[in-house]
């Protein structure tokens, strides 16, 4: 139109003289109003603009078009709209999100204009549809899975060391991730073969590195700085562990009462005393004392359940079970 | 229901539940300090000693009316919780013992003899080990008041005793006598009341006429292994070890004597450095501990049944000691059931705020 022309042609000569500037910003007023009565067809009053002292060139200000969201169909594909991780557009998500705090007697706002919205991390490109297309993506360069491996008690049979290691993506200056290096090595010591000494000598040399629990070792490298050299540290620690505990040292036979693992009725103070009380009873009842006797005590069973009664309390921790246990097995042996 | 009788020997099962009242007479001669403090201070607000029957009290006494006091003495260890009633079940076995005509030796709570002591003086006898004159001294006034007329007429020393260059008992006097020089003579009570343990040990549960059968009722026994609060002069720690009385009353513990019975109790309360939920045997006596012990007995204590709550509860009220209005009436009843889930110190406590 001449007139939207004129005020284009003008605008730069608009910083000389005010008065023009005035009867511009009507000309281009009554342009614009013009304009959008033909597209639309939809009256708008705009209101008065407030005076303008414009630096710069004026850059006219576009309406927005319709949503997307009004253009989509229930049977889209997703993963075209959010394809990679990328804000929340909310006139590309076709849900009516209400994200903020209610203002007295309101409710949340809109997602229109959102800034809460936008700001939190989203999962709109991880739907369950676009995982299956990036499975079948990745497909290609995978291997089957081994068909005689499909239980874990047999992956645990035949493959009992497990080597954890882990990668880092990151769009940075380098590639590179110091963390990367670290190599995590499982292994159950029950598919070792281990006697009984070596086994305690071995949950003793690693320390904190046992879980009684699940009778798992494991080991963690991290001194070396790359991985390939840490891998083959871990594997040297495990073969230096498991020789050096096979061996047995001259000062491990001076091992005391007090760095045994468990309780070990034989030998202990509560056998020499049961002993001695028994003795003392039978001292009273029989005036002939043999060698053999001591032998004979221990046999009976009422010791036995004695014996047995004590080392359940001494190695699993007391509770009511036990005590009653052990109070029985008193009560029987002492005649009660 | 809620009987008040002096008791019987008799038919004791039926009665779990139920109160019976000791008489003042035999109170002060059973317990010169034997009972816990809120039980005495209760004594003297209601005029009357009630203790309650219960199931630990009835078991203990049930072994020892049928044990074989001609083999090694047998050693019973109470446990339970705080403020369960195993200082009272204890006291009720040994008001038991004292009417049979045992001879009763009561340690009242073990944890005061390692703990706050204001004199610790080097023994006389042996030069490692240290002395408590005032708590043996005390200990022993409180012991002449129960067995009175064991000390005067019964039994005699069987060998002679020197204390110090002058003082000496000779063999054959009365026991009785050297209880009183103990008490005089303050420096050399703790020797005398190892002696006293000696002779007690040797002599008890002969097969003579006098013979007498020994109580021996140690409360709060895990004192003797755990730690002391006490230092020497150069501030380093005592181990209860080094303490004579405590030494003695191990020996004491030992079952290699005849003739009596062990009776002993656990206790957290006055214990030093356990925590407040220990109440399991090995937890408090230690390892150390357990393997001095054993073999025992242990009998756990519990809180309240529902009758024995019942009884209780009826006896405050009849003896018009529930005030507030609100606790008279089953709400309140159920009410003080909750707060106090049953424990009967904490039962005691909130009734009397009511």
């Amino acid at each position: 139109m001449a007139a939207s022309t004129f005020c284009f042609a003008l605008s730069p000569l608009s910083k000389i003289k005010c008065n023009v500037n005035i009867i511009y910003t009507l000309n281009k007023r009554t342009a614009f109003s013009g304009g959008l009565s033909k597209i639309k067809g939809v009256e708008k009053q705009v209101a008065a603009l407030p005076e303008r002292s414009s630096q710069g060139p004026r850059r006219p200000r576009r309406e927005a078009g319709e949503p997307r969201t009004e253009r989509m169909s229930v049977d889209q594909d997703w993963t075209a709209v959010y394809p990679t991780a990328k804000s929340f557009k909310q006139n590309a998500v076709p849900l009516p999100v209400r994200m903020g705090y209610p203002v007295k007697r309101g409710v949340p706002p809109e997602k229109k204009g959102n800034l809460e919205l936008i700001k939190i991390p989203n999962f709109l490109h991880l739907t369950p549809v676009s995982i299956k297309k990036h499975c079948e993506a990745l497909k290609p360069f995978c291997t089957e899975w081994p068909n005689a491996l499909d239980s874990d008690a047999k992956c645990e049979e035949h493959f009992p060391i497990q080597v954890q290691s882990k990668d880092f993506v990151s769009a940075g200056p380098s590639l590179r991730n110091p963390k990367a290096r670290i190599i995590t090595l499982t292994v159950k010591l029950s598919s070792l073969n281990l006697d009984d000494h070596a086994r305690k000598k071995m949950i003793k040399l690693s320390g904190e590195r046992y879980n009684k629990e699940s009778d798992t070792l494991t080991i963690t490298t991290e001194s070396c700085p790359l991985r390939q050299q840490n891998y083959d540290y871990a594997l040297y620690l495990l073969t230096v562990l498991y020789h050096e505990s096979w061996k047995m040292e001259e000062w491990e036979k001076e091992k005391t009462r007090a760095d045994m693992e468990e309780y070990v009725w034989e030998d202990s103070p509560s056998q020499k005393n049961i002993l001695e009380t028994l003795l003392r009873m039978h001292a009273v009842e029989k005036c002939e004392e043999d060698g053999g006797v001591q032998k004979e005590l221990l046999g009976r069973p009422e010791v036995e359940e004695y014996k047995d009664s004590v080392t359940k309390l001494k190695n699993e921790g007391e509770n009511e079970c036990n005590i009653q246990q052990y109070k029985d097995a008193v009560k029987k042996l002492l005649n009660i | 229901t809620m009987l008040k009788s002096t008791f019987t020997l008799l038919s004791w099962q039926q009665q779990v539940g139920q109160y019976y009242t000791i008489p003042s007479a035999q109170l002060k001669k059973a317990f010169p300090n034997g009972l816990p403090r809120r039980f005495q201070m209760q004594i003297k607000t209601f005029n009357e000693a009630c203790v309650m029957v219960r199931q630990p009290g009835l078991e203990l006494i049930s072994y020892l009316k049928r044990a074989d006091y001609a083999k090694p003495a047998l050693r019973y260890i109470l446990f339970g919780e705080v403020g369960c009633g195993k200082t009272m079940s204890l006291c009720h076995t040994l008001h038991f013992c004292s009417t049979q005509g045992w001879l009763v030796l009561h340690v009242p709570d073990a944890h005061l003899w390692v703990k706050n002591c204001k004199e610790l003086l080097p023994s006389s006898s042996r030069p490692t080990r240290l002395d408590q004159p005032i708590e043996a001294s005390q200990w022993l006034k409180n012991f002449k008041i129960t067995n009175e007329h064991f000390l005067s007429k019964q039994i005699k020393t069987t060998r002679r005793y020197i204390w110090t260059k002058r003082e000496s008992t000779e063999e054959g006097r009365p026991l009785g006598e050297m209880v009183d020089h103990g008490m005089s003579r303050v420096k050399s009570s703790s020797d005398v009341v190892g002696a006293l343990l000696r002779e007690l040990r040797l002599q008890a549960g002969g097969a003579t006429e006098d013979a007498f059968r020994l109580a021996v009722a140690v409360d709060g026994v895990n004192a003797l292994w755990g730690k002391t609060s006490l230092k020497k002069e150069d501030k380093s720690p005592v181990s209860p070890d080094d303490l004579t009385l405590i030494h003695n009353l191990k020996k004491m513990l030992r079952n290699d004597w005849c003739g009596g019975a062990i009776l002993t109790t656990l206790s957290q309360t006055g214990s030093l450095f356990k925590p407040r939920s220990a109440y399991l045997p090995t937890e408090l006596l230690g390892e150390e501990g357990f393997d001095n012990m054993d073999p025992f007995v242990p009998i756990p204590v519990s809180n309240y049944s529902d009758k024995e709550f019942e009884s209780c509860y009826l006896y405050y009220m009849d003896r018009n000691w529930l005030q507030h209005p609100h606790s008279r009436t089953e709400e309140g009843r159920k009410e003080l059931l909750f707060l106090s889930s049953r424990n009967p110190s904490i039962l005691e406590r909130l009734c009397s705020f009511l």
